[in-house]
């Protein structure tokens, strides 16, 4: 089975589910429509369509799509995989750790992930990057960025503290 | 016209937004040259940038943003063979032969005057056409918008080459995401299975900036991987060159390309989903197509370069008309600006013109000062564009997707809005990788409100009777249309292949 066989029928499943599932907040009168009308509409639409083309995707491919089995093997060694492992990482620890350690740690292991060996490169990128970013936002901008929790949330407060007597920021 | 102009002009020439126009106009040709960087995402990433500007400032910004970001691509497309921006791809097939001949700086001077024209003549097109637009559209029933919205999704269908029932499906998956929450009519929850988080819906902006910025960095990961090694060494381009205007007998040499260019790119900038790259591939081989010496084309002629840089920054003036005139973006960048907009609180529609003015003066006074203050910005930074593509993408990517993150943090000081940029960015890549549509995806998600409340406020009207709802010769036309817009390349596509049976 491809990649693209995998989704069409996820999709397809995941429309028929909801289908059925907003049909027990059907409240049409005879002269209104209900707030299930428009989100059936689509979903019998999209469900009708997504049948066709998995229909179609059998026929052409007979099983081989652009993206085959080995390709899925493959995703699951590739930096692809990582990448993504990463940005979801990144979302978890923010509220966690706070800003400037996120997206330290992000800067630098998204770096690595890209070819970039040299320490010195990275942790400097790392640091630069955050601190511009920060002071950026932070101060001109005033977007508050998170602070994190525990000792997150005290150097966060430390941080701003510097920041604030920075004259003009 | 002469209103919004002196109106416009007042609004950008007040020293803290021409500083703020100026600041975007950089950021946006620095952008646009960085090649992994789009027009859309450069503006989804100069999103948190406006979010404590007001309405009108922001919107003047963003828009800077957006046509010096489409003038950068053509930049790097010459001297380096590597466009900036997807749709300064065509630029490639003339700019860079003549980069090599010793004729960089001349290329330079044609494109950057190219797209200044080009911008300049859409800008003015604008103006000219947004007020009367929205003043016919202002007369339109429910019926008639529930159509607009609709002619605007479906014109997606038509343009896009690939699988038409790939697109069809992510245009209605835009459409479905945007039900998610509780009904604005009846205020009965859809699809938050008890989730508090979702009773407000999906937000539009993580999700945008996950699709144009997170999605992209991802591919960018992908594509280094396979690839290796920088794109300045893969190309051997040169920084040494100086950079000349085309002299008054030069340009009146291309006048009609540029003409002709201009007005296609404007054209095409106006129908929903055809942005910049379509407008740019078009004018190329239209020009292509009546010139006296098609055969020099991709040769290193003028004729191709002004081709594609008057028609990609005219279609960001188009772009902006059918947002402006009926609340329908005409391409990726104009959707992040009108959810900027909602974000505002702007009601985006055809009464936003006449009850809020300022919005397009604001747009038009910037698109006018974009477009000049750019090419003397652009001149200035031509010199150390190698220096700035020198920057490895092993530090470029991360950066860009943290500050997405700052930008879908800071929407509602939520870390939620970044899980939710991060699902769609991969979600987005899956989606993407595997055919799909993002651009009817956004629009989909963009239009959704629109075309579910006037759907059900004209059948309400009409008493509950589909015949009347949907019974207006405008109504009629404009779905008829729909209808062979989406089934035209159905049957295309059916039908057998005169040239392969030749």
């Amino acid at each position: 089975m491809t990649l693209d066989l995998i989704f069409n029928v996820a999709l397809l499943l995941f429309s028929i589910y909801c289908f059925i599932y907003i049909g027990s907040v059907d409240n049409s009168t005879a002269t209104e429509l209900g707030a299930a009308f428009w989100p059936r509409l689509i979903l019998g639409i999209m469900i009708v369509l997504l049948a066709i083309g998995l229909v179609t995707t059998l026929r052409k491919k007979n099983g081989k799509g652009p993206i085959s089995g080995e390709a899925v093997a493959g995703f699951f060694k590739s930096k692809l995989l990582i990448g993504m492992v990463i940005c979801a990482a990144t979302a978890v620890i923010l509220p966690i750790i706070g800003f400037i350690p996120t997206s330290f740690l992000f800067l630098i292991a998204y770096g690595v992930l890209l070819g970039e060996r040299r320490p010195v490169v990275l942790v400097v990128t790392g640091i630069l990057a955050t601190l511009v970013l920060y002071i950026v936002f932070q101060g001109p901008l005033s977007i508050f960025l998170p602070r994190g929790t525990g000792f997150f949330r005290n150097f966060a407060l430390m941080m701003e503290n510097i920041l604030g007597m920075i004259p003009g920021l | 016209m002469l209103n919004t102009l002196v109106s416009g002009l007042q609004i950008v020439l007040s020293p803290s937004t021409f500083i703020l126009i100026f600041a975007g106009t950089v950021v946006g040709v620095i952008f646009g040259a960085l090649p992994g960087v789009s027009a859309s995402m450069a503006v989804a990433l100069a999103l948190p940038f406006a979010y404590k500007m007001n309405g009108v400032v922001a919107i003047a910004f963003l828009c800077s943003v957006y046509c010096a970001s489409i003038t950068g691509g053509g930049i790097t497309a010459i001297l380096f063979k590597i466009p900036g921006t997807p749709s300064s791809a065509p630029t490639t097939f003339d700019g860079y032969p003549m980069a090599q001949r010793g004729e960089a700086g001349k290329a330079l001077g044609y494109s950057l005057v190219a797209s200044a024209i080009g911008g300049l003549i859409a800008a003015f097109a604008m103006a000219l056409i947004s007020a009367p637009l929205a003043a016919v559209a202002l007369k339109f029933g429910p019926g008639e918008l529930f159509a607009v919205a609709m002619l605007g999704l479906s014109v997606l269908t038509c343009l896009d080459n690939g699988n038409v029932i790939k697109t069809l499906v992510s245009g209605l998956l835009g459409l479905f995401l945007a039900t998610i929450g509780m009904d604005p009519q009846t205020g009965v929850a859809r699809f938050t299975w008890g989730s508090t988080t979702l009773l407000s819906g999906v937000e539009m902006i993580p999700v945008m900036i996950g699709l144009f910025a997170v999605t992209e960095v991802l591919k960018q990961t992908v594509k280094r991987s396979k690839k290796g090694g920088s794109d300045m060494e893969s190309t051997g381009g040169s920084s040494k060159f100086k950079t000349t205007i085309p002299s008054i007998k030069e340009f009146f040499a291309v006048k009609w390309v540029m003409l002709r260019s201009s007005v296609l790119g404007t054209v095409v900038g106006i129908l929903p989903g055809a942005g910049a790259t379509i407008a740019s591939f078009l004018s190329y081989t239209v020009e292509k197509k009546v010139s006296k010496h098609p055969e020099k084309f991709g040769t290193g002629i003028p004729d191709g370069i002004v081709a594609s840089e008057c028609a990609n920054n005219a279609a960001t003036g188009g772009a902006m008309v059918p947002l402006l005139a009926l609340g329908i973006p005409g391409g990726n960048a104009a959707a992040i600006m009108m959810s900027a907009l909602v974000l505002k609180g702007v009601q985006v529609g055809p009464l936003l013109v006449k009850s809020q003015p300022d919005y397009l003066s604001s747009v038009f006074g910037s698109m006018l000062v974009t477009n000049i203050i750019m090419v003397f910005v652009a001149l200035a930074i031509a010199k150390v564009f190698a220096k700035i593509l020198a920057i490895p993408y092993s530090v470029l990517g991360p950066i860009i997707i943290m500050l997405a993150t700052i930008g879908s943090f800071a929407l509602k000081n939520s870390t939620g809005d970044v899980v939710l940029m991060v699902a769609a960015g991969i979600i987005g890549y899956l989606f993407v990788s595997l055919g799909y549509s993002s651009a009817a995806l956004v629009l989909g998600l963009v239009l959704g409100v629109m075309c579910e409340e006037n759907l059900r406020r004209a059948y309400q009207i009409a008493n509950g009777s589909w015949a009347k709802a949907l019974s207006s010769p405008i109504t009629i036309v404009l779905l008829l249309v729909c209808a062979a817009m989406i089934l035209f390349p159905i049957i295309k596509g059916a039908l057998p292949d005169k040239k392969a049976q030749k």
